[in-house]
């Protein structure tokens, strides 16, 4: 009899957890579930606006990309291999800005392509312009 | 008497002790909330174009994808152009989210160009999203 007592008492202390445990687990595999842990790697065009190129005492380079699929310079065919060693060249003390004009046709890769060599060689701010016939 | 003590020691193995599991839960479940950003993808697959120089760019940002066929996608939905900088000022209440954009290398550049500068209105940084070459 007063051992049934004391197991009695020793169940009132004890609190249940389990629960508990369940609204964890739950709330635990819902935040898991939710967390998408997304890691992109790219590139960041920082480029002013118009007013602040305005200021700026050296022109601009700019490439054009054709619907063909070559990078002009002034005209001249330099291909993607070339922009690097342009851009370097063009640089005096300031590192240049760089406009990229694009036309009906090209290829979004090429011109991320250019934008990612023109920043290796060291340009500052490359921005990606459309240009309309 | 030696029923008894045997009984209690049964009983005492039978339970097992939660303690360190819940400490174990409650941390992953703090981890978790934590670090959940809530971030709506595309929900388009894109061949991204191949680079030399790619940094990691932020997390949690607001993400549009352009796809081969170009056309713009933004949380499972395709969007017009001039729907993009509501939506980024509808995704951006007061801190200013940097937008990337998902770009298939097959898809058009004039259209990249203008999905560029609409996002520029309303975003500090806008970044494209590349694969690193090997």
């Amino acid at each position: 009899m007063r051992r049934n007592r004391s197991n009695f008492q020793a169940e009132r202390t004890e609190i249940n957890v389990s629960p508990l445990i369940d609204m964890v687990f739950i709330l635990l595999i819902f935040f898991i579930v939710a967390t998408s842990f997304i890691d992109e790697i790219g590139i960041s065009s920082n480029y002013k606006d118009s007013n602040s190129m305005v200021k700026n005492e050296n022109k601009p380079l700019f490439f054009t990309l054709p619907g063909s699929g070559e990078v002009l310079v002034d005209g001249y065919s330099v291909g993607l291999e070339g922009v690097a060693s342009k851009v370097r060249n063009s640089s005096g003390l300031v590192p240049p800005s760089i406009v990229i004009q694009v036309s009906e046709g090209a290829k979004a890769g090429l011109a991320t392509q250019v934008m990612d060599q023109a920043l290796l060689a060291g340009a500052k701010a490359v921005k990606l312009a459309a240009i309309s016939k | 008497m030696k029923l008894r003590s045997r009984l209690t020691l049964e009983e005492e193995d039978r339970d097992i002790n939660v303690s360190p599991l819940i400490d174990v839960v409650f941390i992953l479940l703090i981890f978790f909330i934590v670090s959940a950003t809530f971030v709506t993808l595309p929900g388009i697959d894109v061949s991204r174009p191949q680079v030399q120089r790619a940094e990691s760019l932020k997390k949690n940002s607001i993400l549009f994808a352009l796809s081969e066929k170009n056309q713009i996608f933004h949380a499972g939905k395709s969007v017009e152009l001039a729907e993009i900088s509501p939506l980024i000022a509808l995704a951006n209440k007061e801190n200013n989210k940097p937008v990337v954009i998902q770009v298939d290398k097959w898809a058009d550049a004039t259209l990249l160009a203008k999905i560029i500068a609409e996002s520029k209105k309303a975003a500090p940084i806008v970044s494209l999203a590349t694969l690193k070459e090997r």
